[in-house]
């Protein structure tokens, strides 16, 4: 079995022409959202934290979660996007909070660090390279380097453990997570100009096998490999996490088989009766000191007209460009990485017992990004089958081609690719397949090319429109990560309610 | 007249040299099972070699008493070559254990061998003397003898072991031995009396060693079951494990995976110190809980106390639980415990059962296969123990089964550790089972109402333990390890060091 799915990129692409049926029904809602991924539902939550209920999201899918969105077959969910949180940093006060809310933070020990629910950690074995032939520890290449390999490795770890701890004049860390709380440090931002490629060779890199891992993490996080990617996004992948939330430095990540969809989750429940999904909104604009926004509701095919004081636009930039007049100039700089995911349903995954399966599976040198185990997070001992999601992003120069070749291609070839790209450490893998599913993000995640962090685009994206139409979405900040939506949510509503704005 | 005598010559030339290599493969044959069953190779070698050789000595001074129809008697001694030693190895690996004296059997063998081929050269030499020059005649047979040794000592490492096995082998060389009987049979039909008497000899000769060739496979596997010292009496393969019944003497083995679960000649031991601590120190014993434990050994135990109620032992296999109630030699070992109708017997997950179970219980024993992979190591995890604290009543006792503190001390007190943070008393213990070596236990009380040298309660009939707990939670220093990472799901450190102290074993 073989089914191609992904995010409702048909219904999206009726926003260049917009012919949706005029308005039949109108709501009046003193806040809307709209958009439902983290960024959507953090600010409901944040809502709800400051006592105001009366707020409405509204969402194209027909569910909850954005990025953040999960499948399920009969052995497993899987997640269908972002998959795990890296443990968040300690001054991040207002993750940990969530954390503890949601009894991932069980309690804080002695020392007053936050002690994880084990079942929420990682499970042990958490990473392994296929390398030189060899499953190996990690991710990072180690047996088989040449002595300068290991060398490079040294020196380039040394690097980001300086730039983990080191702090600008303003005091603040040059790398911080949220990104707008890092510091203003001319030298450090001036990084942004340039590609991590470039980086590499100006500091003497040339170990392959450290190329390739760096490429590796870049793609990991932000889509874009090594080649395209700004040096400080590609920096602040090793130095934003403090790893300073458990006393043992651990570099470990919170993960579920549903992979984020369990975060979202979570912050469902501030939505309950405040959802209107399979909504698409197509147009937004300020009208007699209010917000009009109507959208077209996708089961009933008609339109809907929502009458609101003040509306966060939870929505990525590509996407708001067609909603709101004067925005396209800017929204051109905001480049977005196609992502394909590929759920495998497998009878057994034998290779040659190196290295136990672990969460996450890379094969270096690979197209892709390797796979997760989706079942690792269970504590059976055995499963009948094997549920396996395979990560591949379309990191290219330019990303709009690759979009469109990405739609053209039919399901068997996204699944010969997949397997193909598997084989090198599976060579049976085929035979053992019983069912694919494909699923395709064609604007998986921003990216951060060089410039664009600090950059104009960015800068003019965020600004509110007449204190009625606000701005909260994770390529605001150019690196798609939970903690970044997260924080885009409490600030905006923060903003609103409090009139504190976050400067950047 | 001429041509026809080289023939016959050449012919002969021949079979001294078959018999040559025949011969030393069967010696290098025995040499090879005798270091195999027996070890010690160099013994083994230098002592098969020097009677063999020694033999054929005895064999070529007894060659002067064959005085008529000695060509007869040389094809006869060809087909009883390759006969005995075609057979040998047969013979050697079917009586390994049945008998005692396999060491005089197998010098036997070498002995009979390496008589009849020391016979044979002599004897060709007696029947070519006539026909050609004493100089030639010595110096073809001494030539053709040590080209056919070269040849077998080359071939036996390189080709014949590794392709026919050793079994194989020496059944093949006999049938090699045997042919060349039977070829001297058509081709000197004249020179030979009752020539068709002695093919017939040779002909079924031949028929039984294929016989044996053909069926190799199985007898060695017949016979590889008594290798290990034991009979395999029963094998499954379940869904999760393999298991191995195996019977020697009045000494029954179970083997999960190749690995030893029990000896029924020394399980009392591990079994009455598993159970019994647990049960007499808990406030209660109505209600009882086993994990794992599937061949009902421990619940035959706990049942000796007549407080408990209620006995539920879950374990993932049920191949194996079936077995261990419908199985007689089985059911005669653990008393029918599973028929028991106290006992249910729940086959699943046990760490996906205890999260979803409601019931609460006195006592309850842990009994899983060692951590030797991540799988395993999830149900020693501090999460785990976690778990089981929430379906214990207060003082409830529980006992882990930990590995060996002798062999794997970082992996016994890893769980001993990691037990110490979910309950309030914690212990360990240690006994001795000579089948395992020094096996050991990690005890715990939910509570302070009892203690670890409380005896609320006895058992009768006892075989060993004794009910002093204090003599067994001592232990010597080279059973102490210090400086032990607690085993979490999200570190799994008990399956690293489990796999550091068995790994030096093996």
């Amino acid at each position: 079995m073989i089914r191609l799915l992904g995010t409702k990129h048909l219904l999206g692409h009726r926003l260049w022409i917009k012919d949706f049926p005029k308005p039949t029904k109108q709501i009046q809602i003193p806040y809307l959202i709209v958009g439902g991924g983290i960024s959507g539902l953090s600010a409901a939550r944040q809502f709800h934290k400051k006592g105001i209920s009366d707020f409405l999201i509204v969402e194209l899918e027909n569910h909850l979660g954005g990025n953040s969105s999960n499948g399920e077959n009969k052995y497993s969910k899987y997640p269908l996007g972002a998959h795990y949180l890296p443990l968040p940093n300690f001054q991040d006060k207002e993750l940990l909070q969530f954390l503890e809310e949601e009894k991932i933070i069980l309690k804080y020990d002695e020392k007053g660090f936050p002690v994880f629910d084990e079942l929420q950690l990682t499970f042990a074995p958490d990473e392994r390279l296929f390398y030189k032939n060899n499953w190996q520890e990690g991710v990072v290449p180690k047996e088989g380097n040449l002595i300068s390999d290991d060398l490079e490795f040294e020196k380039f770890f040394k690097k980001m453990d300086v730039f983990r701890t080191a702090k600008g004049e303003d005091q603040k860390y040059l790398f911080d997570i949220p990104l707008h709380l890092s510091s203003k440090d001319e030298k450090t931002r001036a990084l942004d100009k340039i590609t991590m490629k470039q980086w590499f060779t100006d500091n003497h890199f040339t170990s392959e096998p450290l190329y390739n891992y760096i490429d590796y993490c870049c793609k990991d996080d932000f889509g874009l490999g090594i080649e395209y990617v700004s040096a400080w996004a590609g920096i602040h992948y090793f130095a934003g996490r403090k790893q300073d939330s458990t006393p043992e430095k651990h570099d470990s990540v919170l993960t579920w088989p549903e992979g984020n969809s369990c975060l979202a989750n979570h912050l469902k429940k501030y939505t309950k009766d405040k959802s209107l999904k399979n909504h698409l909104v197509y147009e937004v604009k300020v009208e007699n000191n209010k917000v009009i926004a109507k959208a077209f509701d996708d089961v009933n095919k008609t339109s809907v007209e929502i009458i609101a004081n003040k509306v966060i636009m939870a929505s990525p930039q590509f996407v708001n460009q067609y909603l709101i007049n004067d925005r396209k100039a800017f929204t051109k700089d905001f480049h977005y990485t196609p992502w394909l995911l590929a759920t495998l349903v497998v009878n057994d995954l034998f290779d040659n017992f190196s290295f136990p399966l672990s969460w996450d599976n890379v094969i270096y040198d690979a197209k892709g990004l390797g796979y997760v185990y989706d079942q690792h997070q269970t504590v059976n001992q055995v499963q009948d089958k094997k549920v396996i999601t395979y990560y591949y992003s379309f990191s290219s120069a330019d990303l709009k081609k690759t979009r469109k070749e990405l739609y053209k291609k039919d399901k068997e070839y996204w699944k010969q690719f997949v397997l193909n790209d598997l084989k090198v450490a599976h060579p049976d893998i085929e035979e053992y397949t019983e069912d694919v599913e494909v699923f395709l993000l064609g604007h998986g995640m921003i990216s951060p090319a060089p410039g664009f962090i600090f950059g104009e685009a960015k800068k003019q994206a965020k600004q509110n429109i007449q204190n009625k139409i606000y701005f909260a979405h994770s390529d605001l900040s150019g690196i798609s990560i939970f903690e970044e939506a997260f924080h885009q949510g409490i600030n905006v509503v923060n903003e609103i309610v409090d009139g504190t704005t976050v400067d950047s | 007249m001429g041509k026809k005598f080289l023939r016959f010559e050449f012919l002969l030339l021949f079979a001294v040299f078959i018999i040559a290599t025949c011969g030393l493969i069967y010696e290098l044959v025995a040499g090879t099972l005798a270091s195999y069953l027996l070890g010690d190779s160099v013994k083994q070698f230098s002592f098969i070699i020097g009677v063999y050789l020694f033999s054929m000595g005895i064999g070529s001074f007894f060659s002067k008493f064959f005085n008529k129809n000695l060509l007869n008697t040389f094809v006869e001694i060809e087909i009883l070559v390759g006969l005995i030693g075609g057979l040998s190895s047969v013979v050697l690996f079917l009586l390994f254990e049945s008998v005692g004296s396999f060491q005089f059997i197998l010098y036997l063998f070498v002995f009979v061998t390496g008589f009849l081929v020391g016979l044979e050269i002599p004897l060709l030499m007696n029947i070519l003397k006539d026909r050609v020059e004493f100089k030639d005649l010595v110096s073809n047979v001494f030539t053709f003898d040590y080209i056919g040794a070269l040849l077998a000592s080359i071939l036996f490492p390189l080709v014949l072991v590794p392709k026919l096995g050793i079994m194989g082998t020496s059944l093949f060389f006999g049938m090699i031995n045997v042919s060349i009987a039977i070829a001297l049979c058509f081709l000197l039909k004249r020179e030979l009396k009752k020539p068709s008497l002695l093919r017939a000899k040779a002909i079924f000769s031949f028929v039984l060693l294929l016989v044996f060739f053909i069926f190799s496979n199985d007898i060695l596997a017949y016979s590889e079951g008594k290798l290990y010292g034991e009979n395999i009496i029963y094998t499954n393969s379940t869904p999760y494990q393999r298991i191995v019944l195996t019977h020697n003497k009045s000494d029954y083995r179970l083997y999960l995976n190749n690995n030893l679960q029990f000896s029924s000649a020394d399980e009392y031991r591990y079994h009455e110190a598993l159970v019994h601590p647990a049960m007499s120190m808990a406030k209660s014993v109505e209600n009882v809980l086993v994990l794992g434990g599937g061949d009902g050994l421990a619940v035959r135990e706990i049942l000796k106390y007549k407080d408990v109620k209620k006995v539920t032992l879950v374990d993932l296999d049920e191949g194996m639980t079936k077995l261990f109630k419908t199985n007689s030699v089985l059911t005669n070992f653990n008393q029918n415990s599973l028929n028991n109708p106290k006992v249910t017997v729940i086959n699943t997950d046990a760490y996906i059962w205890a999260k979803n179970n409601k019931e609460k219980y006195d006592v309850a024993i842990i009994d899983f296969p060692d951590p030797s992979n991540y799988s395993l190591g999830k149900l020693y995890s501090l999460n785990f123990y976690q778990t089981i604290k929430t379906i214990l009543k207060p003082n409830a006792a529980v006992v882990i089964q930990t590995t060996s503190p002798y062999f794997a001390p970082k992996s016994f007190w890893c769980i001993n550790k990691t037990v110490m943070q979910v309950f309030p008393q914690v212990d360990a213990y240690h006994v001795y089972v000579p089948s395992f070596g020094e096996w050991g236990y990690t005890i715990a009380i939910n509570g302070f109402r009892t203690t670890f040298n409380t005896v609320n309660r006895k058992a009768d009939g006892l075989k060993f333990y004794n009910y002093q707990f204090d003599r067994f939670n001592y232990f010597t220093n080279d059973m102490i390890s210090n400086q032990i990472e607690i085993n979490r799901l999200d570190n799994q450190i008990l399956v690293r060091y489990f796999d550091e102290e068995w790994g030096k074993l093996q």
